[in-house]
């Protein structure tokens, strides 16, 4: 156990040390807030627009992040011989492997949680501006969400500088860390938690969907160079919108739409299978593979 | 009574296949190794010998194509037996976000050892390797010289019975080297077996008591290095003259 904690710990805290993740955290969180407030005046159903703005940052941000994580993390330290020097000491590959992925799907659900409370927090915004429309006849955004929404993505820069400039900590990580933490407030402004219960099905679907793709780059990072792992995820996130593909990658024509997944039961069980059967393939391929 | 065998390695040969399952390589060709306990033992050859393949198939990264390898008495993919070693790349590649003491703290962890245990081990290794003053800083902007020592420090963190140092003295200056040089002989007087490679034929002279000379994959000598010193005409390059001895004996004999 202290092995394996020890690996998905230094996992977890790789994948938030990433420029690119430190960047890709408040800016899903900023698009949530944004995007919806500008749109919402012009096509109404201001609450769906911004949970499907939610949905997408998910699935594009977070596909973003946590695919090239686990394979520069895995198909790196395989190439470079890090790997090797932790594989050498008696730690087993496949626990290498499952605490790898275990890691990078740690920080992919505390994006989860960012995300989930900044779409609530817009959903239940775009609803509150509706009725302010309805009532003064002018189009305005309801302030508070706005405020809380923007703060909650750009103060972690900042507070995360000033954490690093004089406590000397990790930039990149704080910055992930507090845009999570910096959701919290606006979970706050909710009256009630229906925003959540809402959307849970589908963002809960879709999550489990990414979840497949990082457990696929990881299995195929342990065969394959980063170029080819990043063309066989592309292919599959293509092949799941134009195909019905079911039995390596999830169905995404599914995955995708919010009222085909407001009762998701079938795609997360779907999803939670297709994680298992990459887990496994990757779990076999390290057993498998020569370290030259 | 007979010595035991750490390592023992018999008629060992590893031919690569490309994907269609061609030979691509010969990199070892009917190897016999033996190591004993508490020898400080050096494997020297010119690049491509097959030193580092002899050392991942010793490590249990790659599987022999024919012949027994075993480590401590048992297959060298044993869990039991790769516990009890520590091991040092050619090419320290660590984690460049963790900090030294982050890096030495987390192999302890892969060795299994309690956090107490392995923070008090981390301290008194980077203070041994002069380390201490830059233990919370990210490894990632040391030096190569650092990063080696960094290194070290985590192939020791365990108190491994067996020490495997592909190529410990790369990239350290004349006193990094000195240093890393007195750890391993105050190592091997502690009863630790070491098995390094090292093109630095010097540093093997001082440091090793036996040594095997490979080249194009098979053993081309060997022997005890005081043996092959007292026999040398110049004991300061005795080392070096009976490795371009034995090489030069092989391309004869070819």
């Amino acid at each position: 156990m202290r092995r394996f904690t020890a690996i998905a710990r230094t996992a977890a805290i790789e994948t938030m040390s990433q420029p690119l993740s430190a960047i890709l955290f408040p800016v899903a969180v900023l698009a949530i807030h944004i995007l919806p407030a500008f749109q919402y005046h012009r096509f109404g159903a201001a609450g769906r627009l911004a949970r499907e703005t939610g949905l997408s940052s998910l699935f594009v941000f977070g596909l973003f992040f946590a695919v090239p994580a686990v394979v520069r993390g895995i198909g790196r330290e395989l190439e470079t011989g890090t790997a090797a020097a932790a594989l050498a000491l008696g730690v087993s590959r496949s626990l290498y492997f499952l605490a790898r992925l275990t890691g990078t799907f740690a920080v992919f659900l505390l994006f989860l949680f960012a995300v989930a409370a900044a779409t609530a927090l817009s959903s239940f915004s775009c609803l509150k501006a509706s009725a302010i429309v309805s009532q003064a006849g002018v189009v305005r955004v309801w302030g508070p969400a706005i405020l809380v929404g923007v703060a909650g993505s750009l103060a972690p820069f900042g507070v995360a500088a000033l954490l690093n400039r004089f406590a000397n900590r990790r930039f990149c990580l704080w910055t992930c860390l507090l845009t999570v933490l910096f959701q919290l407030p606006g979970l706050a402004l909710l009256e009630d938690a229906s925003p959540l219960r809402v959307m849970a099905p589908a963002l809960s679907a879709l999550a489990a969907a990414c979840l497949v793709y990082v457990a696929m780059a990881g299995a195929l990072a342990t065969r394959l160079k980063s170029n080819g792992v990043t063309a066989c995820v592309v292919a599959a996130v293509l092949a799941g919108f134009l195909s019905p593909v079911k039995f390596l990658a999830p169905d995404m024509r599914v995955f995708w739409l919010e009222e085909g997944s407001t009762s998701a039961g079938g795609p997360i069980v779907a999803g939670v299978a297709l994680v298992a059967l990459w887990l496994l393939i990757g779990g076999i391929s390290m057993e498998r593979k020569e370290l030259e | 009574m007979a010595e035991e065998n750490v390592i023992e390695l018999k008629g060992v040969e590893k031919t690569f296949r490309d994907f269609w399952m061609r030979p691509v390589a010969e990199a070892v060709r009917g190897l016999d190794l033996e190591v004993a306990r508490g020898d400080v033992f050096g494997l020297i050859g010119p690049n491509g010998s097959g030193k580092s393949t002899t050392i991942k198939m010793i490590l249990g990264l790659i599987r022999p194509t024919k012949g027994t390898v075993r480590l401590f008495g048992l297959d060298p993919r044993a869990k039991a037996a790769r516990a009890r070693l520590g091991y040092l790349p050619e090419l320290s590649h660590l984690h460049s976000f963790l900090t030294a003491e982050e890096t030495v703290l987390y192999y302890a962890g892969l060795s299994g050892m309690k956090r107490t245990e392995a923070r008090r081990r981390m301290l008194g290794l980077l203070e041994e390797l002069k380390l201490a003053h830059v233990r919370r800083r990210t490894v990632g902007g040391f030096s190569k010289g650092m990063a080696r020592r960094v290194a070290i420090a985590a192939a020791l963190v365990s108190s491994p019975e067996l020490l495997i140092l592909d190529e410990p003295t790369s990239g350290l200056d004349p006193i990094g080297t000195r240093e890393v040089k007195e750890l391993i002989a105050r190592l091997a007087a502690g009863g630790m077996t070491v098995l390094l490679t090292s093109h630095q034929l010097f540093d093997v002279q001082d440091i090793c008591n036996r040594v095997a000379v490979i080249s194009e994959g098979r053993k081309v000598g060997g022997g005890v290095v005081a043996d092959i010193v007292a026999s040398a005409q110049d004991k300061r390059h005795a080392l070096e003259e009976y490795f371009e001895a034995r090489l030069n004996l092989q391309k004869g004999g070819a």
